[in-house]
């Protein structure tokens, strides 16, 4: 009896999982063939979601590109990605607070895998006078070896040489070489305050080299000197600033690392090119909430559209709908329906966005886009925005599409599986 | 409520003569109104009709006299103002959504005056859909789907397409679907109004044949003579309400 009992139910269970599968496959086979019967507004459909999925896409790459390519700019330049300095020194810009101990500071820095290379600096506002003019600058002394290795100095010299560490030398920018009236192997002399007391030094240098980082205040304001002849000058042992150039810029995030806390001490502090130029990273985070409010606007847009598309395929076949449900079709069942036409439009739409979005956005990281000479947040621009792929993004955008499709095809469905037979045939029964 | 609508029409029922053990459709005090205040409409007033198993019944009447909304409300398409409708002895009128879709599936068939065939279904798809609601057997489908095809002139037609069909043959697909799961009662609207007249009485033919020898109920809605001609009750509407009820030998 029991082994009866037992039979039925399993019978009962294989029939009930047949039905439902024989049910399952009807719906699927309804809603495929249907989102096909208006090709061109299917089609359209699928270009508007797709599209929007790409400009999602490529307006993440871009910024992702834009900001890689500002904070480069802004620490491969000349900031370097940290920098070390005397406690005080940068609030007060005082020549006296220098880093004293730097040989065995140079040591530690040797030994700590994270930094790639150092530069370290003398700095002092300065007065620059040629036999014409007069102008101010800052005046660096830099090791030239070193400096090559964590600026770009050296690769902006546009004329005469870079620095060879011999005295005498001296780069001046292009535009502060204008003012001053003077051109390579000219005389320029460099007046500046020495440390300990403040009387003046001054020391003759003749122009070796120009040079242009296509950024008007660095152009106009900066000269460069050999770092023991700007010691010698400033009457110091020691260093103002150290540049720091990591092995990995999101180094420069992590905080967490042990050498972030070994070079930050009672005498010295170390900070991030985050810190040492704070709008620049508010900016680039300002950027990034944009591409958020962006790309929810897009959604917005790509819903308002799929619920505008999916009510006139509802209206269209309101009295097919109607004979479904005349029929014997559960309201559930065409409820389904819709949401599987739906899937299968949010799904064709992220193939085809996803396609575009890679075609458009590798063409952009190898090609790059041209900002020339577009000056942002005190940045120029002097390279191309190389797009930046990221699959984490795509993979999370192709998502958030099918979701936002999904649940733009709920109220019609509801709409639909509401429908009362009679209605929905005004005309026929 | 349902339950207690359900048990008092079955009490009416067990009460009843053995003449009610052959009803199929019975309608008690039924209206149907639209609208409200000055807009309203009486569509249908005090409708009791029954009909027996196996009848070919023609509900006629002028434009506006109710035929459609009575057929509606038969059909559990639509929700009386006032009233209960009885298919084979249940009260649909309580019925819920889910109740009254799987009552329609398995206890009515529907021809409409517009064939209104699934387009994206192939004529055998279309044929077959209310059995896969059912859960019917593909081997079952196939045997019965063949068998109605044959008996409705469609063979060698099944992978059609509505569209690739002419209006007769579409008519003979929806009569087929109609009556491929055996329900008791078909209801048609005007299901020869589309069609030229030869094809109309040959449609006719063919639903009075299978009527005689399958004993299904059919109540149509039609101006159609030919409907008239053939049907062995005709029931008039003016105005929403029965105004005649004529029974042929």
């Amino acid at each position: 009896m029991t082994k009866t009992t037992e039979a039925l139910t399993h019978a009962d269970k294989e029939l009930l999982n047949s039905y439902s599968s024989q049910q399952s496959t009807l719906v699927l086979r309804l809603a495929k063939r249907s989102i096909f019967r208006n090709t061109r507004r299917t089609l359209l459909t699928i270009l508007l979601i797709s599209c929007s999925l790409a400009a999602i896409l490529f307006t993440d790459a871009f910024v992702r590109g834009m900001v890689d390519t500002m904070v480069k700019i802004s620490t491969q330049t000349f900031l370097g990605e940290g920098q070390i300095h005397h406690k005080g020194f940068r609030e007060a810009n005082d020549i006296d607070l220098y880093i004293s101990d730097t040989p065995s500071l140079y040591l530690q820095l040797d030994e700590i895998n994270e930094i790639k290379a150092y530069a370290p600096r003398v700095l002092s506002g300065a007065m620059t006078s040629s036999s014409e003019n007069v102008a101010s600058a800052i005046i660096y002394g830099v090791d030239a070896d070193k400096e090559a290795k964590v600026s770009k100095l050296k690769l902006a010299i546009t004329q005469g040489e870079y620095l060879s560490g011999v005295d005498g030398e001296i780069i001046l920018g292009e535009q502060l070489a204008d003012l001053l009236e003077i051109s390579l192997g000219d005389r320029v002399v460099v007046t500046v305050s020495e440390a300990h007391g403040g009387d003046l030094s001054q020391a003759l240098f003749r122009v070796s080299g120009l040079f242009s980082f296509n950024e008007r205040t660095m152009d106009i304001g900066m000269a460069f000197i050999n770092l023991s002849q700007g010691q010698t000058l400033l009457g110091i042992n020691g260093v103002h600033e150290i540049a720091l150039r990591l092995q990995a810029l999101n180094q420069a995030e992590d905080k967490s690392l042990d050498f972030w806390q070994s070079l930050n001490t009672k005498q010295i502090e170390t900070l991030s090119w985050q810190e040492l130029v704070p709008q620049l990273s508010s900016m680039l985070a300002m950027t990034e909430y944009s591409t958020l409010i962006v790309s929810l606007i897009m959604y917005v847009l790509v819903c308002l559209g799929l619920i505008n598309t999916m009510f006139m395929s509802i209206f269209e076949r309101q009295t097919e709908f109607g004979i479904l449900l005349a029929i014997g079709t559960r309201s559930k069942q065409l409820f389904n329906q819709i949401m599987l036409e739906g899937l299968f439009i949010g799904l064709l739409s992220v193939a085809v966005g996803l396609f575009i979005a890679f075609v458009f956005c590798y063409w952009g990281s190898i090609v790059g886009i041209d900002y020339s000479e577009l000056e942002m947040s005190g940045l120029t621009l002097n390279e191309p925005i190389y797009l930046v792929l990221d699959i984490s993004s795509f993979a999370l955008m192709g998502i958030a599409t099918l979701v936002v499709t999904l649940i733009s095809c709920i109220y019609p469905a509801l709409h639909a599986a509401r429908l009362q037979p009679s209605f929905a045939m005004r005309k026929t029964l | 409520m349902t339950m207690l609508a359900d048990r008092s029409a079955e009490a009416a029922i067990n009460n009843s003569a053995d003449s009610n053990k052959n009803t199929v459709i019975e309608t008690s005090s039924l209206y149907r109104e639209f609208g409200k205040g000055d807009t309203l409409v009486k569509a249908l007033t005090d409708a009791n009709i029954t009909i027996e198993r196996g009848e070919f019944t023609a509900i006629i009447g002028p434009s506006g006299s109710g035929k459609s909304t009575l057929l509606q409300l038969i059909g559990g398409l639509d929700t009386p103002t006032r009233g209960d409708v009885f298919l084979d002895n249940k009260n649909i009128s309580h019925m819920t959504g889910t109740e009254l879709s799987d009552f329609r599936r398995d206890h009515i068939g529907f021809i409409f005056q517009a064939y209104n065939l699934i387009p994206v279904l192939s004529a055998r798809e279309n044929i077959e859909y209310i059995m896969l609601l059912q859960g019917i057997s593909a081997s079952e489908r196939k045997k019965r789907v063949d068998s109605i095809m044959h008996a409705v002139g469609l063979e060698g037609l099944g992978d059609r397409r509505p569209a690739e069909l002419s209006g007769g043959q579409q008519q003979r697909v929806a009569v087929a679907r109609a009556m491929v799961s055996n329900p008791s009662i078909i209801l048609a609207d005007e299901p020869t109004a589309n069609l030229d007249s030869k094809t109309g009485a040959d449609l006719l033919d063919m639903m009075k044949h299978l009527n005689e020898k399958q004993n299904m109920t059919f109540v149509f809605s039609t101006h159609d003579p030919k409907i008239m001609e053939r049907a062995k009750r005709i029931i008039r509407l003016v105005d929403g309400c029965v105004v005649d009820d004529e029974r042929r030998g």
